[in-house]
């Protein structure tokens, strides 16, 4: 619009044209913007990444520099019935399981198909406590204890639940294998509970942290809270766990205070 | 928009006195623009693949991992008298040792037979002494009490013998002193890093001859057609083309180059007279295609407590373990026991934190394409003293012996990792063992060529760590070396993993018709133009195999490499051909398949 011929007449006054522009325009960056848009849509339908990676936490080092950890497994010998009055008698053997030494020295499948389980929940409470993860502990690991088969062979070496794990030797459970970052789940104190499958059976024993002979004033009603349970803290920092009594709030673990789990006995 | 009110329009002949009448126009530029909305803007599909590519792309964070196989050959025997050394070689005299040792016989039967304490028990140290991870944690008088060398903690099972970082090369070092010999011949030279590549003529310009044959202790990475800029000078001119390359050796076109004698007379190009080279593309712009040679230096980016070593499930080598055992009565301490000269076991190395390369450069400041498993002998059990390194080069003998590079008193070899000393608990020492490297410290890595114009870096020789023994406790078995130039193992330190790719093509353009050209692109004066190679998106992989493609997750990448770790004895890395014509020595690392076979 630039060939109009406007003549403007003197008048006397001063005179006034009223261009009307009308100019619109685009919003700058209106792609960048429905891109971005896109990305915030994209993020509110299917979420942000989650980081799921794990590490390897070993168990934190002991004042002497030890880092293994130290399990027993007592298992109740039934050859005396518990009673609300009587004394049990557990021990660290397979054979209180119920094991004859041929299967255990030969590694007969009931007993190499068992294993111990250690269960780690968020809280020692049995109605609101989660299952996080478990530990399995296969009965290949572990001390020995002398027996004899028979009386034309000596004396030989079969496994018992005494479980010493570390860097080297045996070490399957001796690592948490666990979240690295706290953003997804961020919990740094577990309750460890242990049960033992058995290969004979098809079923889990369950396992207490004192024999039963000792929880006062019942030994079969009792708090599970207090009895079932180890704490095991993680430190993300060093990412290395230790393991704790939950009755007395020390460390526990060492050689001097193994782990101990006894076999729950229902009356 | 509105018009400025306090526009006054003047009648045209009242502009100016005798102004004349003329119509006036106002343009008034009418500008509309309206953009229609694309369906699509307003109805795009989300795409799961598009948005997983576009945090790959965006991610900066990698997760690596190695499988480390091992290849060692306990090939260094020696002697020793300390007990908790002696009682745990693999014994390769132990007869005659045992005749010296029980010197009235030793009948086992009659316990205890007299020993001469003095006598040295000839062997090799174990495997476990080289091992990534030791497992001797239980053995009584060396690991476990009484009088045992040092009381073993399993927590540091995996870091007794090694140590593992991950590391990247972030600057050039060109001021570097080299040194290096040819096997066959003895020419030494000692040049600086920045002189180039070595040289000595193998055939010298004479009458009779059309090319002057040039021979080179590594690698020239020259092409016929190319020049090289000599250290020397015929009549001024240092710079010559090269005419061919090789002579009739087979794989010595790598190692030699030829340039044409056109009647060069003088000494210049005297047989065996020797010099340095650097490789030239385009004399014309000698500003943009000469080469740089250099030292890269690495930066150490974790800590040793990062490293997480584990076995690699049941995964042997090809060889096996190799044992055997100890009989009882040849042994100083009456045990019988299996000793073990090689194991076979692989490793997986991964890091507890994760390496973030955001804002990261290499030594060419270009975006890290590149990262690094360092691997650095600890020797913590104090076989081993004084830490050595040099470069491939270094490990070829000199008259029959270690080069005088690894000399003792050559400062040039040492490397910049503290050691540290102990008494042991049997009240011996001191045994010396290397300080773990922290992130931040830096360690010298291979030998680098650089060219602007390509830009491309060729590795022209690794780097290389030589472990020495400590002659006071373990004595190398009677040889004619220098006390302070005793045989030892070599290892690589530096084993690299592709974490991007950058293109086997070189784009080129001006900051005024291209956009988008990276900052790490190379600004040609000669061209007026820049000059760099694309880097390649995550995930693609282009027809030559250029590229990377690995796991995406957890907003992470997870690169993989599968590694050769050679731990080789000093004398064992000239190839027996290498006396015959032509033939070079060379330390294989791999072996790649053949574009184009003698075949076609």
């Amino acid at each position: 619009m630039d060939a109009n011929r406007i003549k403007i007449v003197k008048t006397g006054i001063d005179e006034y044209v009223n261009v009307p522009i009308n100019m619109q325009w685009d919003f700058t960056g209106r792609d960048e913007a429905i891109s971005e848009y896109e990305t915030t849509i994209i993020e509110e339908v299917i979420g942000q990444g989650t980081d799921f990676e794990i590490s390897r936490f070993p168990q934190d080092i002991f004042a002497d520099f030890t880092t293994a950890i130290n399990y027993e497994f007592y298992f109740y010998d039934y050859l005396l019935p518990i009673t609300a009055n009587t004394i049990g008698n557990w021990g660290i053997s397979y054979l209180n399981v119920g094991f004859t030494p041929q299967q255990v020295y030969y590694y007969a499948k009931p007993f190499t198909k068992s294993f111990f389980k250690l269960d780690l929940y968020n809280t020692p409470e049995d109605k609101n406590q989660q299952l996080y993860l478990s530990i399995i502990l296969p009965v290949q690991q572990g001390d020995t204890q002398t027996v004899i088969l028979s009386p034309q062979i000596g004396p030989i070496e079969i496994k018992k639940p005494k479980m010493i794990l570390d860097y080297i030797g045996d070490k399957e459970g001796f690592f948490i294998y666990w979240l690295r970052k706290r953003d997804y789940i961020d919990i740094d104190k577990f309750y460890m509970t242990a049960s033992f499958f058995d290969g004979r059976t098809g079923v889990f024993r369950q396992m207490t942290n004192t024999k039963q002979d000792l929880i006062t004033p019942n030994k079969f009603t009792f708090d599970n809270s207090k009895y079932f349970y180890y704490r095991v803290d993680l430190d993300y920092n060093n990412k290395t766990y230790k393991v704790y009594s939950t009755s007395t709030n020390l460390r526990v673990g060492d050689s001097l205070t193994p782990i101990k789990f006894y076999e729950y006995v229902n009356p | 928009m509105t018009v400025d009110p306090t526009t006054r329009i003047i009648l045209s002949t009242q502009r100016y006195k005798s102004a004349p009448r003329t119509d006036q126009f106002i343009n008034i530029p009418f500008n509309q623009s309206t953009k229609d909305m694309v369906e699509y803007d307003r109805s795009v599909d989300l795409s799961l693949v598009a948005v997983f590519d576009q945090e790959r792309q965006a991610s900066t964070n990698f997760r690596p991992v190695t499988k480390f196989t091992i290849l060692f050959e306990n090939g260094i025997s020696g002697s020793t008298k300390y007990v908790p050394y002696r009682d745990n070689l693999y014994y390769t005299n132990a007869l005659e040792n045992a005749k010296s040792y029980y010197y009235q016989g030793n009948q086992p039967s009659v316990p205890p037979a007299p020993t001469d304490q003095n006598i040295p028990w000839e062997g090799l140290p174990q495997y476990s002494e080289f091992d990534f991870i030791r497992t001797d944690n239980n053995v009584v008088g060396y690991t476990k009490p009484p009088n045992n060398h040092i009381a073993f903690k399993n927590v540091s099972a995996t870091t007794y013998n090694w140590s593992h970082y991950l590391s990247y090369p972030y600057e050039n070092v060109s001021n570097k002193s080299l040194f290096t010999v040819e096997p066959n011949t003895n020419i030494t030279w000692s040049w600086v890093a920045s002189n180039g590549i070595p040289y000595y003529i193998k055939k010298g310009a004479t009458i009779n001859s059309n090319e002057i044959s040039f021979k080179c202790p590594m690698k020239h990475g020259l092409t016929a057609g190319e020049y090289v800029l000599l250290s020397v000078n015929y009549n001024g001119n240092q710079i010559f083309q090269v005419s061919s390359l090789g002579d009739a050796g087979s794989g010595s076109e790598e190692y030699i180059f030829n340039i044409r004698n056109v009647g060069f007379v003088g000494n210049t190009f005297a047989t065996n007279s020797q010099g340095t080279f650097r490789r030239l593309i385009n004399p014309s712009n000698s500003a943009d295609t000469l080469s740089n040679y250099y030292i890269r230096r690495h930066k150490i980016v974790t800590s040793p407590d990062c490293a997480v070593l584990t076995n690699a499930g049941f995964e042997r080598n090809i060889y096996g373990d190799k044992k055997k055992c100890e009989i009882k009565v040849l042994t100083p301490n009456q045990v019988k026991r299996t000793s073990v000269k090689e194991g076979s076991r692989a490793y997986t190395l991964s890091f507890n934190c994760d390496f973030n390369i955001r804002g990261l450069r290499d030594n060419q400041n270009r975006p890290l394409t590149q990262l690094f498993f360092t691997t650095i002998w600890r020797g913590y059990f104090g076989w081993t003293r004084n830490l050595k390194q040099g470069w491939d080069f270094n490990t070829f003998l000199q008259n029959k012996k270690p080069q005088t590079w690894w000399d003792q008193s050559n400062a040039n070899s040492n490397v910049n990792i503290s050691q540290s000393q102990y008494n042991s608990l049997a009240l011996s020492g001191p045994f010396y063992y290397n300080n773990f490297l922290q992130s931040g410290d830096t360690i010298d890595g291979d030998f680098c060529e650089w060219n602007n114009f390509e830009q491309y870096e060729r590795v022209i020789s690794t780097y290389k760590h030589k472990i020495k023994f400590n002659q006071n406790w373990f004595t190398l078995a009677s040889n004619t070396l220098s006390s302070t130039n005793q045989l030892g193992y070599f290892y690589q330190p530096h084993n690299p993993i592709q974490i991007a790719a950058f293109s086997d093509y070189i784009e080129e353009g001006s900051s005024e018709n291209v956009v988008g050209i990276p900052d790490y692109a190379y600004y040609s004066t000669f061209m007026a133009l820049f000059r760099w190679r694309d880097l390649y998106p995550y995930g693609f992989v282009d027809s030559d195999g250029i590229g990377v493609d690995y796991p995406y997750m957890n907003n992470s990448h997870y690169p993989f490499v599968d590694t050769i770790f050679r731990i080789t004895p000093e004398d064992y890395n000239i190839p027996n051909e290498y006396s015959q014509s032509g033939k070079v020595p060379q330390n294989i690392t791999q072996i790649d398949d053949p574009l184009i076979d003698g075949c076609e």
